[in-house]
C-alpha cells in the first residue's frame, strides 16, 4: 500500500510541491492547490492568499507573467491541468454551439456538426497561437449569428436537465418507499409469526388436542398469510410503478407534436368513389329523355336526372378492367398478398402491401 | 446396448444402465421435441455425461436436420473427460453400427493451453499468449510478410492457410491432447484448427465463457445456427458466470496504465500522420459510413474482445466527434482523467449508470452516445494504426469496455467505488466496480438464439430458481431421485453437540468456545470412525482458519492426529493441488487423511473425492455469502425489486447449492458410499432446499441428531456398508440390463392405456356431471380451500 504512494511520487513529483513555494504535501498535508484559468498555473492556497490579497499581481511563474486575479482562482477538477483547460473550453464552446440532434435532417449531418465542433474545440485547445486566434474569432461569428437559437437551445436543454432531475428524484423516492415497505412487511411478518406460535402455546396449555394437529395447523396458517400477504405487498408497488411512469409521461409529451386535428368521418374508410373510366357529364342528349326533363310529374317528387345519369352509367362500366383469369392466378400464386381490385384507391393497396411486408418480417425474424 | 426412445434408436455404451439415465434422456428427448429449454436436475455419480451424449449424438445422426451439439462445461478437466466420454461413446457406435460415421467432435480452450509456438507457449499469463498470438496473427501482419517485409510470424497459424479450410482435421473426436498432438505432427495450431472448423462439427465443447461472455461470444460463437442443442453442464453457478462476465473493476493502477495507453497511441497516431496518413484517412472513410461496414474485413481476431453492442448501433455511423483519431484519442484521456478524479474520492458510492453519466456530462461534456461507441472505435483505431505490442493496450481497453457497458445499459447495473480495502484499512486503495446485477443480461443472447438449452448439474436445486434468475420458459424442469439398490449415503443433520448445546456458525455463536468446542469434538468422533478420507467444508476462509486455532489451542487437532493426517486448502493454488496430492496418497495408505477446506473454494468445485478419498464429507456451518459485501448487497436489492426474490430466499438458496456442492463431492458412482454430515442448527429449516436426491434419503429421523446420536447412525451405516455388496443384487432395481428396461417399458405402457381408458372412462363421467353444472375437480379444490380459510379465521378469532 505503500507502494503506492511512493510509485505515485514517482510518476509526477510535481504533483506534490508547490512550484512557487516548494512546500511539500508530506510535510504539510493539508496544502491545498488552486489554478487561475487565466494561465492555469498551479500553486497553493498560502501562496495566492499572500501574492494576490492586495489586489490583481502578475503570476509568479517564471515566463507567465499574465495578471491575475484572487477572484478567478479556484480548485482543479482534473489533475492534469491540460484537461481542465480542455473543459473550460470546452463549456465555452459548448455553450455557443448547442445545436440538437433533432434539428438536423440526416445523421450524416449531425455527425459533420459534430466533427466540425470538435475540430474548432481542438484548434483553440492544441493550435498554435494562429489557429487559435482564427477559432477564435469562428467562435464569436456563429455567436452573433446566432444567438436566438442559441437561446433557445439553451432553454431547452435547462428544462430538460430539470425534468432528468425531477424524474431521477421520484425514482430515488420510489425506490426508498419500496424499500420502506419490505422492512415494514418483515417487521409484520416478525409480529405476526409471534403471535401465532403465542396462540399455538396458550392452545396446548389450555386445550385437551393432539399437539401435532395444533402445530400443523399453525404452520398452515403462517403459510397462508406469508402467501396473502405478499400478493397484497404486490399492489402499492405495482401503483408506485406508475407513479414513476407518470413522470415519465410528462417528459414525454414536452417533445411530441400537437396531434393532428381529426378529420371528418368518412363512411367509406378512404374508398375513392369517383369514376375512373368515364367523366359523368351534366347533362347527355337523349330524345328518351328529352320529356322527363320537363315534366312536372317527374319533377314534383324531387327526382334528379343526375341520379339516373350517374346510376346508369355506373351499370355501364361496372366490371371493365377486371380480369378475373388474372386475379384467379394472383391469388393462387401469393395467397397472402391481398390482389388489388382495379378500383381499390391507393391508400388501401398500401395498406394491404405494407401487411405483406410485416408478414415477411416476421418470418424473417423467426430464420435468426 | 441398444434402444428405442419413442422411434429414436440410442446407443448406449454400456451393457447396463440406471433408470434414472433412462428417464433423463426421455426428458432430454421430450425438451428437443418440443423445441424449448429445460433444467434437469441429475444426481451426481449417476453418469449425467454419458446419458447426455450419448441421447444427442442419438438425436443429430437419426434426424435429418444433424442438430450440432454445444456442448458447454466450466473447467479444464470437465472438459476433457466430456471428450474422452465421446470419444468412447463414437467408438462403440462404431463397432455396434458397423462403419464409420461421418463425425467430427472438438473440444476448445484458451490458447494458453494449446498454443504451439515455442515461445509464446511459455507465457505465464493467459492474456500475454492471447495478446502475442494477436500480434503474431493478424491481418495485416500477413500483408507485410507478403510484401517482402521481415515480421515475425506463426507458422503453425500460417500452415492453416495452405490447407482446405473445411476440412483442417479429419473426422474423429479430437481430445484436447489429441487436437495438440496432430497439430505438432502437421505443424498447424491447434487452437485456430479448432476455432475455424467450429462450423464444421458436430460437437462442440468447450467452456462457458465462449457462450456467455459477449466479449468472446461475438467472435467465437457467432456462426453457431439457431437450431444448434445448447448445453450447460455443472450450472448451478451458471448466473455467476454471467454476472462475472459484464462487471469489471477500475482500479488507479488500471488507469495509469490507461492513460500511458492513450499516450502510445498518441504518438503513433502522430508517426503515421507523418509516414502513411492514407491509412488513416481511409478508416475516417469507412467510419463516415458507419461501423459494421469499417468492421466487413473483420478478422478472426484483430485486438481484444468487445463487449457485445445493440445490432442497431453496430449499422450506424461512429458519431463525428469521435471520427477522427486524434479526437478519439483525446476524448479517451478526458474520460480516464474524469475516473481518476472520481477515484479520490474518500467515501463510499455507489450510483446507478444514468446517474454517472449526467456527473460525467457536467464535468466533462463526454455525452452518452460517443461513449457507447468507445470499445468498437478503439479496436478499428488499433487494427488502423497496425499495433502489434497489444498487451500495452488492455488497461485501455478494459476502460473502453467499461464505456461501452455503462453507456449501453441503464438497468442491471451498478457502479461502486469503494476507496477502502477494507473498513478497518487506513491507507486507501480504492476500486471502482461496475458490476452487473442481472444474470439474464448476459445469457440472454443465448435463449434468444438458440431453441434449445439445457441447463443440468447434480445439484441445480431449486429448480424454478434458475428460469426466474435467468429470465427464460422451460418446457422440461425434472429432479431426479436416485434408484439404489442399498442405502450408500447416509445423510445426516447435526443440530447439537454431545452436550446439548446447539451448534451454529452463525455471526453472533461462532466463536464461542463451547460451539467450537462442539464441532472439535464431531471431528475428533468421525475422524475416528471414518475409514481413509474426510473432506470438511467451513463457510469461509477466515472461519476456517479462526476455528482452527482454537482449535489448536483446545488440543483437539492433537486428538484428531492420533487418527488422520490433516491438510489444509488454502487461496494458492499451488499450495491446495500440492495438499491434495498428499491427501490423496494418505487416503490409499494407512490411516487416511483429514482435508480441511471452504465452501466456496476451488476444492468444493471441481474435485472429487470417490470412494477411498471421502468416505465422510462434515459441512461445518451453513456456508453463506458474506453479506456485508456492498456488491452483494446490490444484487439482493435488485433480485427483490425485479425478479421478487426476497434476500432470505436468495442467501438461502445459495448457501444450500454451496452445501449441496460439497455433499456431493463424496458420492461419485452406485458402487460409492459415504457419509455427509450437516452441522448447523439451521440445515434443520432448509433440508428441504436440498436436491431431491438428497433430500429423499434423509430420514425423518436423522434431521435433529446430537453428536453421539449422529455417531452411533454412522456406525451402524459403516457397519451396513461393510456387508459384501455384489453387482448383482443391484441388477434390475438400480442398474437395468436391455432386459429390465424393455420390461419397464412395456409396464410403462400398459400403466399409459390404462390411464388413458380410465382417462376415457373420467371424461364420460365428467362430461355428465359438466352438464349438470359444476365439475367435479374444481369444486373439490375450491371446497378444500374454502375449508383452509375457515381454520384461518377461527385461529385469528382465537388469537383474540
Ligand atoms: S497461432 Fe497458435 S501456435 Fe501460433 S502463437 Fe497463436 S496460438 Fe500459438
Ligand atoms: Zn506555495
Ligand atoms: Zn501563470
Amino acid at each position: 500500500m505503500f507502494r503506492n504512494g511512493v510509485s505515485k511520487l514517482v510518476d509526477n513529483p510535481s504533483d506534490d510541491i508547490c512550484p512557487v513555494c516548494k512546500s511539500n504535501r508530506y510535510l504539510n498535508p493539508s496544502l491545498q492547490f488552486l489554478i487561475n484559468p487565466e494561465c492555469y498555473h498551479k500553486m497553493c492556497s498560502t501562496c495566492v492568499d499572500r501574492i494576490f490579497t492586495s489586489g490583481p499581481a502578475p503570476c509568479p511563474v517564471p515566463h507567465c507573467g499574465k495578471t491575475l486575479r484572487k477572484r478567478g482562482f479556484h480548485k482543479a477538477f482534473f489533475a492534469d491541468l491540460a484537461i481542465e483547460r480542455e473543459v473550460d473550453v470546452r463549456k465555452r464552446v459548448g455553450a455557443v454551439f448547442n445545436r440538437r440532434h433533432d434539428e438536423f435532417e440526416t445523421l450524416l449531418d449531425w455527425n459533420n456538426y459534430l466533427e466540425e465542433v470538435e475540430g474548432l474545440v481542438f484548434d483553440i485547445v492544441e493550435g498554435d497561437v494562429k489557429t487559435r486566434t482564427i477559432a477564435e474569432e469562428k467562435l464569436r461569428m456563429y455567436k452573433e449569428a446566432n444567438k436566438g437559437v442559441i437561446e433557445e437551445n439553451t432553454r431547452v436543454g435547462l428544462e430538460e436537465g430539470e425534468l432528468e432531475r425531477r424524474r431521477e428524484k421520484a425514482e430515488r423516492e420510489a425506490a426508498r418507499q419500496r424499500r420502506l415497505a419490505v422492512l415494514r412487511e418483515e417487521e409484520e411478518e416478525k409480529a405476526d409469526m409471534l403471535k401465532t406460535r403465542q396462540s399455538v402455546l396458550d392452545r396446548l396449555a389450555n386445550e385437551d388436542v393432539d399437539a401435532n394437529t395444533i402445530a400443523a395447523q399453525a404452520q398452515k396458517i403462517i403459510l397462508k398469510k406469508t402467501s396473502a400477504r405478499r400478493a397484497l405487498k404486490d399492489i402499492p408497488i405495482q401503483s408506485n410503478g406508475s407513479a414513476m411512469d407518470a413522470g415519465l409521461t410528462i417528459r414525454g409529451l414536452k417533445k411530441k407534436e400537437a396531434p393532428a386535428p381529426e378529420k371528418p368521418y368518412d363512411p367509406f374508410g378512404g374508398l375513392d368513389l369517383t369514376p375512373a373510366r368515364y367523366v359523368l357529364q351534366d347533362h347527355y342528349e337523349n330524345e328518351w329523355l328529352g320529356g322527363a326533363k320537363k315534366d312536372t310529374r317527374h319533377m314534383a317528387g324531387g327526382y334528379s336526372l343526375q341520379e339516373y345519369y350517374a346510376r346508369t352509367m355506373f351499370e355501364a362500366f361496372s366490371g371493365l378492367g377486371v380480369f378475373i383469369e388474372d386475379e384467379v392466378t394472383d391469388r393462387n400464386q401469393q395467397p397472402q398478398a391481398v390482389v388489388a381490385p382495379a378500383v381499390e384507391t391507393a391508400a388501401a393497396v398500401q395498406a394491404a402491401v405494407s401487411k405483406t411486408k410485416f408478414e415477411r418480417n416476421m418470418e424473417l425474424d423467426d430464420v435468426f | 446396448m441398444k434402444f428405442n426412445i419413442g422411434d429414436l434408436p440410442v446407443l448406449f455404451p454400456y451393457p447396463r444402465i440406471y433408470p434414472e439415465q433412462y428417464a433423463y434422456m426421455c426428458d432430454l428427448k421430450k425438451t428437443l421435441d418440443a423445441g424449448g429449454h429445460c433444467v434437469l436436475e441429475m444426481p451426481s455419480g449417476t453418469g449425467k455425461t454419458v446419458s447426455l451424449l450419448s441421447l444427442i449424438v442419438a438425436y443429430q445422426q437419426y434426424y435429418p436436420e444433424h442438430r450440432k451439439l454445444i456442448y458447454c462445461s466450466r473447467t479444464m478437466s470437465e472438459i476433457e473427460k466430456a471428450l474422452a466420454e465421446l470419444k468412447a461413446l463414437m467408438k462403440y457406435r462404431e463397432e455396434q453400427l458397423g462403419h464409420k460415421e461421418e463425425f467430427r467432435g472438438l473440444g476448445l480452450t484458451s490458447r494458453k493451453n494449446l498454443c504451439l509456438h515455442p515461445t509464446v507457449k511459455r507465457e505465464k499469463s493467459g492474456a500475454v499468449v492471447d495478446a502475442r498470438c494477436r500480434s503474431l496473427t493478424a491481418g495485416f501482419v500477413k500483408e507485410k510478410k507478403s510484401k517482402g517485409e521481415d515480421v515475425p510470424v506463426c507458422i503453425y497459424h500460417d500452415n492453416l492457410d495452405l490447407l482446405e479450410p473445411h476440412n483442417l482435421i479429419p473426422n474423429g473426436v479430437w481430445t484436447l491432447d489429441g487436437l495438440m498432438k496432430y497439430g505438432e505432427e502437421h505443424k498447424q495450431c491447434p487452437y485456430f484448427t479448432s476455432r475455424r472448423m467450429m462450423s464444421f462439427c458436430n460437437v462442440i465443447i468447450y467452456s462457458y465463457h465462449y457462450l456467455l461472455d459477449p466479449k468472446i461470444a461475438e467472435r467465437v460463437s457467432k456462426e453457431l445456427s439457431k437450431d444448434c442443442i445448447v448445453v450447460f453442464d455443472e450450472a448451478h453457478n451458471i448466473d455467476n458466470v454471467c454476472i462475472e462476465s459484464l462487471s469489471t473493476d477500475i482500479t488507479e493502477d488500471s488507469l495509469r496504465k490507461a492513460t500511458r495507453g492513450a499516450q502510445n497511441l498518441e504518438r503513433k497516431i502522430t508517426e503515421m500522420k507523418e509516414t502513411d496518413a492514407d491509412k488513416l484517412k481511409n478508416e475516417y472513410a469507412k467510419l463516415v459510413e458507419g461501423l459494421r461496414d469499417a468492421e466487413e474485413a473483420r478478422e478472426e481476431d484483430a485486438f481484444m474482445s468487445n463487449p457485445a453492442l445493440p445490432d442497431d448501433l453496430l449499422k450506424e455511423a461512429v458519431p463525428g466527434n469521435i471520427r477522427r483519431a486524434e479526437h478519439f484519442v483525446a476524448f479517451l484521456k478526458r474520460f480516464v482523467e474524469y475516473l481518476k478524479t472520481r477515484m479520490k474520492v474518500r467515501q463510499v458510492i455507489s450510483e446507478t449508470p444514468p446517474s454517472f453519466l449526467a456527473h460525467l456530462k457536467e464535468y466533462t461534456f463526454i455525452e452518452k452516445k460517443p461513449l457507447r461507441f468507445c470499445a468498437e472505435r478503439l479496436t478499428s483505431l488499433v487494427r488502423t494504426l497496425e499495433l502489434t505490442n497489444i498487451e500495452d493496450y488492455q488497461a485501455l481497453q478494459e476502460v473502453a469496455t467499461f464505456a461501452t457497458l455503462v453507456a449501453t445499459y441503464e438497468n442491471g447495473f451498478l457502479l461502486i467505488l469503494e476507496p477502502y480495502e477494507s473498513d478497518t484499512a487506513e491507507v486507501p486503495n480504492p476500486v471502482l466496480h461496475f458490476t452487473c446485477l442481472d444474470a439474464a443480461i448476459a445469457i440472454k443472447p443465448v435463449f434468444d438464439r438458440f431453441s434449445s438449452v439445457i441447463i443440468t448439474s447434480g445439484t441445480i436445486s431449486p429448480l424454478e430458481m434458475y428460469p426466474k434468475m435467468l429470465g427464460f420458459t422451460t418446457v422440461v424442469q425434472e429432479s431426479y431421485s436416485m434408484t439404489l439398490a442399498r442405502r450408500s449415503f447416509l445423510p445426516m443433520i447435526v443440530t447439537r453437540g454431545s452436550d446439548q448445546v446447539a451448534i451454529s456458525s452463525g455471526f453472533q455463536v461462532r466463536n464461542e468456545p463451547s460451539v467450537v468446542r462442539n464441532y472439535g469434538n464431531l471431528l475428533t468422533e468421525f475422524s475416528k470412525l471414518t475409514p481413509d478420507g474426510m473432506v470438511v467444508f467451513f463457510p469461509s476462509y477466515l472461519y476456517m482458519e479462526s476455528i482452527i486455532s482454537m482449535w489448536q489451542g483446545m488440543g483437539i487437532l492433537d486428538e484428531v492426529w492420533k487418527y488422520k493426517l490433516i491438510l489444509v486448502e488454502t487461496p494458492d493454488a499451488q499450495e491446495t493441488s500440492l495438499a491434495l496430492e498428499t491427501y490423496r496418497t494418505a487416503c490409499c495408505n494407512g490411516r487416511g487423511a483429514i482435508l480441511l477446506c471452504v465452501a466456496r473454494g476451488k476444492v468444493s468445485e471441481g474435485i472429487d473425492f470417490d470412494h477411498q478419498y471421502g468416505r465422510t464429507v462434515l459441512c461445518i456451518g451453513v456456508p453463506f455469502q458474506y453479506t456485508e459485501s456492498r456488491i452483494l448487497k446490490a444484487r439482493l436489492e435488485f433480485l427483490r425489486e425485479t425478479y421478487r426474490i426476497r434476500e432470505n430466499d436468495f442467501l438461502s438458496f445459495d448457501a444450500m447449492r454451496h452445501a449441496a456442492q460439497c455433499l456431493g463431492r463424496v458420492l461419485r458412482g452406485k458402487d460409492d458410499y459415504g457419509i455427509m454430515v450437516l452441522a448447523d442448527r439451521r440445515f434443520l429449516k432448509k433440508r428441504n432446499q436440498l436436491p431431491k436426491w438428497i433430500a429423499q434419503a434423509i430420514l425423518e429421523s436423522e434431521v435433529n441428531l446430537s453428536t453421539d446420536m449422529a455417531v452411533g447412525s454412522a456406525k451402524k451405516f459403516l457397519r451396513g456398508m461393510a456387508q459384501p455388496f455384489k453387482p448383482k443384487d443391484q441388477e434390475g432395481i438400480s442398474t437395468w440390463s436391455l432386459r429390465d428396461l424393455e420390461k419397464f417399458k412395456e409396464k410403462q405402457e400398459e400403466e399409459s392405456i390404462r390411464q388413458l381408458r380410465e382417462g376415457m372412462a373420467d371424461a364420460v363421467i365428467g362430461g355428465r356431471v359438466t352438464t349438470e353444472g359444476n365439475g367435479h375437480p374444481p369444486e373439490e379444490d375450491a371446497h378444500e380451500f374454502d375449508d383452509d380459510e375457515l381454520e384461518a379465521s377461527m385461529m385469528e378469532l382465537n388469537d383474540d
